[in-house]
């Protein structure tokens, strides 16, 4: 075997990936790729425009993106909650059906009012909620409200603890792109379902070909794959995908 | 042929799945790893001595796995019992130095005496580096004589310090392995360091190997550079047999 022999199942077809950041971090280089991967039929792209600087102004140059690759989603700045819960109310009205939440770049805790109120007023409005920060601490704020939240950072030391908290709430799913274990992916398919897992990359920040190539070789079934690799996304985000108004 | 230097053997305390001799090729067959050094998990975490042996019972089983002596800085007479029983044993090829979980930074004096306690066996270390910490590695190196080190997970988000480390001093090898991917990592680490000292591992079983392999198909790694990182400095620095054949799953399918 070679590195060249695993190239194709690096550069597996994706349906839809859940975690695109279009802009850039000003305390780190400029991307050096673009947001559209090659392979990857759908990107959901929010905008750091929007999670750093200006909510308003970001969420509309991911609005105004008219590439077919692109998955419009929404940000907030939880520093400003009653700046943010307006805010969502403003995308909803343009058609978003999803919301992507920084606590990290923004510095919020879990037990912030904002993360709270935010992640109330997002479910009640019926959008998706793709979440950053640590899924240990960052599952509170969304528990018990019905959410349907994507935790994008889930790294597998962690793994043990999302799956407790799954168990309890149906909506709670995980991205890939920090199941790098072994028996990651494998573990969530066999204890909460298949369902629960959402192909994400972080493009253009991470390398797109590693969650790629462990979906590719990983124990999961064909038909698990197909959902992990899009299926699963968009069905969760139905609405969007097909056109219908939220 | 890919060989893997960076691997381990036995438990880890995380939610994971089955661990052992088994777990080890499975995870190695599912990507077409023909061989790997392995350290004990039990070794490295908690008890270096007990660690050790159980590894070396368990490379009686398999000719697809060579071993790393683990040596806890912290018992030096520990680790230099371990180093001259098991490397006459000829199935270990190198000592292996954690610094975090024996509270040892690389700077410190018990570190230092390990590493040259290891150069004078004449066998590489692979020694974990994070950020900065591959800098001090690459000073250590050249106040060793003889010492040759391979950091691993070249500083991790710390990449551009290892590049500069490895510039610093011919006896410092790199080797990847790291559970997050930065865009650009690893190319701009092997655009920028000679080829012959970058190696391949992967932290396996703790990590999966898609994480090394992935990040270094994106950096768009081929042709010889992508041999000499796959296997052929491995071969070289460890002394492995020349004539390594690649195991019986390397038949160029998908696993």
């Amino acid at each position: 075997m070679s590195f060249d022999a695993l190239r194709a199942d690096a550069t597996m077809p994706i349906a839809l990936d859940i975690d695109v950041l279009a802009g850039a971090y000003p305390d780190r280089p400029e991307p050096a790729r673009p947001i559209h991967t090659e392979g990857v039929a759908t990107a959901a792209v929010a905008s750091l425009r929007a999670a750093l600087s200006d909510a308003r102004a970001g969420n509309d140059e991911v609005l105004a993106m008219t590439a077919p690759d692109v998955l419009p989603v929404a940000a907030v700045d939880l520093r400003d909650p009653l700046g943010a819960l307006a805010e969502l109310e403003r995308v909803v009205g343009r058609g978003i059906g999803a919301v992507r939440l920084f606590p990290d770049e923004q510095g919020i805790e879990p037990d912030f009012p904002s993360m709270r109120h935010v992640a109330r007023h997002a479910t009640g409005l019926g959008l998706v909620i793709l979440s950053g920060g640590d899924v240990r601490r960052f599952w509170r704020p969304y528990a018990g409200l019905g959410a349907r939240v994507v935790f994008l950072d889930t790294h597998f030391y962690h793994l043990g603890d999302f799956l407790l908290v799954a168990r309890d709430e149906p909506g709670f799913h995980t991205s890939t792109r920090l199941l790098n274990s072994p028996d990651g992916l494998e573990l969530v398919a066999e204890s909460v379902g298949a369902h629960r897992l959402l192909f994400g990359s972080r493009t253009p920040f991470d390398e797109v070909a590693v969650p790629r190539l462990r979906l590719a070789r990983s124990g999961l079934s064909a038909e698990q794959i197909a959902l992990v690799a899009g299926g699963n996304a968009r069905a969760l985000l139905a609405p969007m995908t097909t056109g219908e108004p939220t | 042929m890919i060989i893997d230097v960076h691997a381990h053997w036995g438990p880890w305390f995380f939610t994971a799945g089955a661990s052992g001799t088994a777990a080890n090729l499975a995870v190695m067959d599912r990507y077409g790893i023909d061989r790997a050094i392995v350290s004990s998990s039990t070794a490295v975490q908690y008890d270096a001595p007990s660690g050790n042996r159980a590894l070396a019972e368990a490379l009686t089983t398999t000719d697809r796995l060579y071993g790393y002596v683990t040596v806890n800085p912290r018992r030096l007479q520990a680790g230099e019992r371990d180093l001259r029983e098991l490397l006459s044993t000829g199935r270990f090829v190198g000592a292996k130095l954690h610094t975090e979980y024996t509270g040892s930074p690389i700077t410190s004096p018990q570190v230092r005496d390990a590493l040259a306690m290891v150069a004078d066996f004449r066998v590489p270390a692979l020694v974990h580096t994070w950020d900065r910490s591959v800098l001090d590695l690459a000073a250590l190196c050249l106040d060793v004589p003889g010492l040759r080190a391979v950091a691993g997970h070249l500083g991790a988000a710390g990449w551009r310090h290892a590049i500069e480390a490895a510039r610093a001093c011919d006896r410092l090898y790199l080797e990847p392995c790291y559970s997050h991917a930065p865009a650009a990592r690893l190319a701009e680490v092997v655009a920028a360091v000679d080829d012959r000292r970058l190696m391949f591992g992967t932290d396996a079983t703790l990590i999966d190997p898609a994480c090394a392999l992935g990040s270094l198909i994106g950096a768009g790694v081929s042709g010889p550079t992508a041999e000499r990182i796959a296997w052929r400095n491995a071969v070289e620095l460890f002394g492995l047999p020349g004539g390594l054949t690649a195991s019986p799953s390397d038949d160029g399918q998908s696993h």
